[in-house]
């Protein structure tokens, strides 16, 4: 999965450098990224949602 | 702020990003030293690449509030990962975490402190914008540092790329908790679904601990995993009758001076060795400084000198005194303030029993010993005694107690466990620790220095005991309620 965000992000960069009127897409990749990556951060982390420390 | 001066210095900070912690996460931890990230850690080193993206698209179209708000919210969430990722290692000891460490921190905590940075930078930044710049505009021709930004940026996604092909796999494959070394020989490749596995989700983990509650133990004698334990003989039972502020949480006896002392949620009651008068109280103002939540334990340290423990192991020393000054008390007392002075208020910090709370304490005036003793809870059960030194009030020694071999004491099923009873009181007299569980009713005799339980007694009629006191051969021990038994 994080091999699928990276190609999100490296397209969104292509196309920021070649394709730059196709702004909407691009920030649209980065918005995606970002979705995956915090949901692959909760998953991860799904056992003890907040830090684990003496609360 | 003009807007060339903006862009300069954020090409700069993206190129300060790439060059600085991804890239050398991904060249030079990764493909040189062969460190792979884990789950968490790769969902960190993505974003911060994504913030790396946000500023370009800024370099790119203008400061545009979408993308300074997307730039705060995934730093705002790096910062959350940082302190949730590393929070699994905080407290090991000193140079003990997870794989790699960058100048003396590991790369997790590194994330921390770069997402913080990247906030400070975007407050900054903002703050330099005058009002109406904040406003995107069409596709800008790039700079030659722009351009170089932006071929670098393609350059560290491609290199994750790779390394994100072979640490973690195509999807469904995902990144895994304990990741092997990186490798660019496929043989050595690891890809794993196993963080789709449905796993309990929480919000504390492993810290949501319940309070100790003496009503759940089960007192019945009858289910106790000992076999044959005898009974001792209550001789009298009679009721408290003084003005105490709530529940009895403990019992403690100095022989020197003839006194009692006594324990509330937040009381300390000296008592003469009748128990039928209080000499000096106190109510301890348990919210003040530490947190002393809840009185549970109490022990004579000297004859002038008591201990009350919360059951989260912080505690308060008092010393009686005819001159203390009330004024200044105020901080410390609810009532009573010229009655003790306090000398002391901190907690104890153990290891087996970290993760327990404590509702039995007993001081060993030979030794300079203190000693705790664990309740069990729906995710440690386990009987752990802890031994403090009196000196520093540091933990001294850490043991789970064992049947003594060859002393009159069996499991029923030949290989049971001591981890069922619910320790609510403890004393020390003449070289053994007297443990009542209110769990089977039964008080445990533990010799500390062999680290067994030597031997054991049913108590019969018991409920809600929360402390006992040994006097004149005799065992006394009060319930929460008040009522007292003498027992031999």
């Amino acid at each position: 999965m994080e091999l699928l965000n990276f190609i999100l992000i490296f397209a969104a960069g292509w196309l920021v450098l070649r394709r730059p009127e196709r702004e909407r897409l691009a920030f649209g990749l980065l918005v995606a990224s970002s979705l995956l990556m915090a949901a692959l951060f909760l998953i991860g982390a799904r056992g003890s949602i907040l830090p684990g420390l003496n609360y | 702020m003009n807007r060339n001066t903006l862009y300069t210095i954020l090409t700069a900070a993206v190129l300060a990003l790439l060059i600085g912690p991804i890239g050398v996460a991904v060249f030079v931890l990764g493909f040189v030293h062969g460190d792979s990230p884990c789950v968490l850690c790769w969902a960190q080193r993505t974003a911060m690449v994504l913030v790396a993206l946000t500023g370009l698209l800024i370099v790119r179209y203008g400061p545009r509030p979408r993308y300074i708000g997307m730039g705060v919210l995934i730093s705002a969430f790096g910062v959350y990962m940082g302190l949730r990722h590393s929070s699994l290692h905080f407290a090991r000891d000193v140079g003990q975490g997870f794989s790699a460490e960058i100048l003396g921190a590991h790369t997790y905590t590194w994330s921390l402190f770069i997402f913080w940075v990247c906030l400070v930078m975007m407050g900054a930044m903002l703050l330099a914008v005058k009002d109406g710049e904040a406003a995107g505009e069409g596709p800008r021709e790039l700079r030659p540092p722009g351009r170089a930004a932006l071929w670098l940026f393609l350059l560290a996604v491609a290199a994750n790329m790779v390394q994100a092909f072979a640490s973690t796999g195509p999807p469904p494959f995902m990144g895994q908790g304990d990741p092997v070394r990186f490798s660019f020989n496929p043989r050595n490749w690891v890809w794993s679904t196993e963080e789709w596995r449905p796993s309990p989700v929480s919000l504390r983990g492993r810290w949501a601990i319940e309070k100790p509650d003496v009503a759940l133990a089960p007192a019945d004698p009858a289910g106790s995993p000992l076999a044959g334990v005898p009974a001792m003989t209550v001789s009298r039972r009679a009721k408290l009758a003084l003005p105490l502020n709530g529940p009895v949480t403990d019992l403690a006896y100095d022989a020197a001076s003839d006194r009692f002392l006594l324990t509330t949620h937040n009381g300390v009651y000296l008592t003469d060795g009748t128990l039928g008068r209080v000499i000096r109280h106190t109510v301890v103002d348990v919210g003040y400084s530490v947190d002393l939540a809840r009185f549970s334990a109490a022990a004579f340290l000297d004859s002038r000198t008591v201990l009350a423990m919360a059951e989260n192991k912080s505690y308060v020393v008092l010393r009686e005194s005819d001159q203390a000054d009330a004024a200044a008390n105020y901080r410390y007392f609810l009532e009573s303030p010229g009655a003790f002075q306090e000398a002391s208020r901190s907690r104890l910090t153990t290891v087996r029993a970290k993760m327990m709370y404590v509702m039995a304490a007993a001081f060993d005036p030979a030794a300079s010993a203190l000693y705790t003793v664990t309740v069990p809870n729906a995710a440690s059960k386990r009987l752990v005694v802890s031994r403090f030194d009196r000196r520093d009030m540091t933990l001294a020694e850490e043991f789970s107690p064992a049947l003594a071999e060859g002393g009159p004491l069996a499991f029923k099923d030949g290989a049971g466990s001591l981890d069922g009873f619910y320790p609510t009181a403890a004393e020390f007299h003449e070289g053994r620790l007297y443990v009542l569980s209110a769990a089977y009713s039964t008080l445990l005799v533990i010799d500390p220095v062999r680290r067994t339980v030597a031997d054991a007694r049913v108590v019969p009629g018991l409920s809600k005991p929360s402390g006992i006191a040994i006097k004149g051969g005799e065992l006394l021990i009060v319930t929460e309620d008040g009522a007292l038994s003498w027992a031999h």
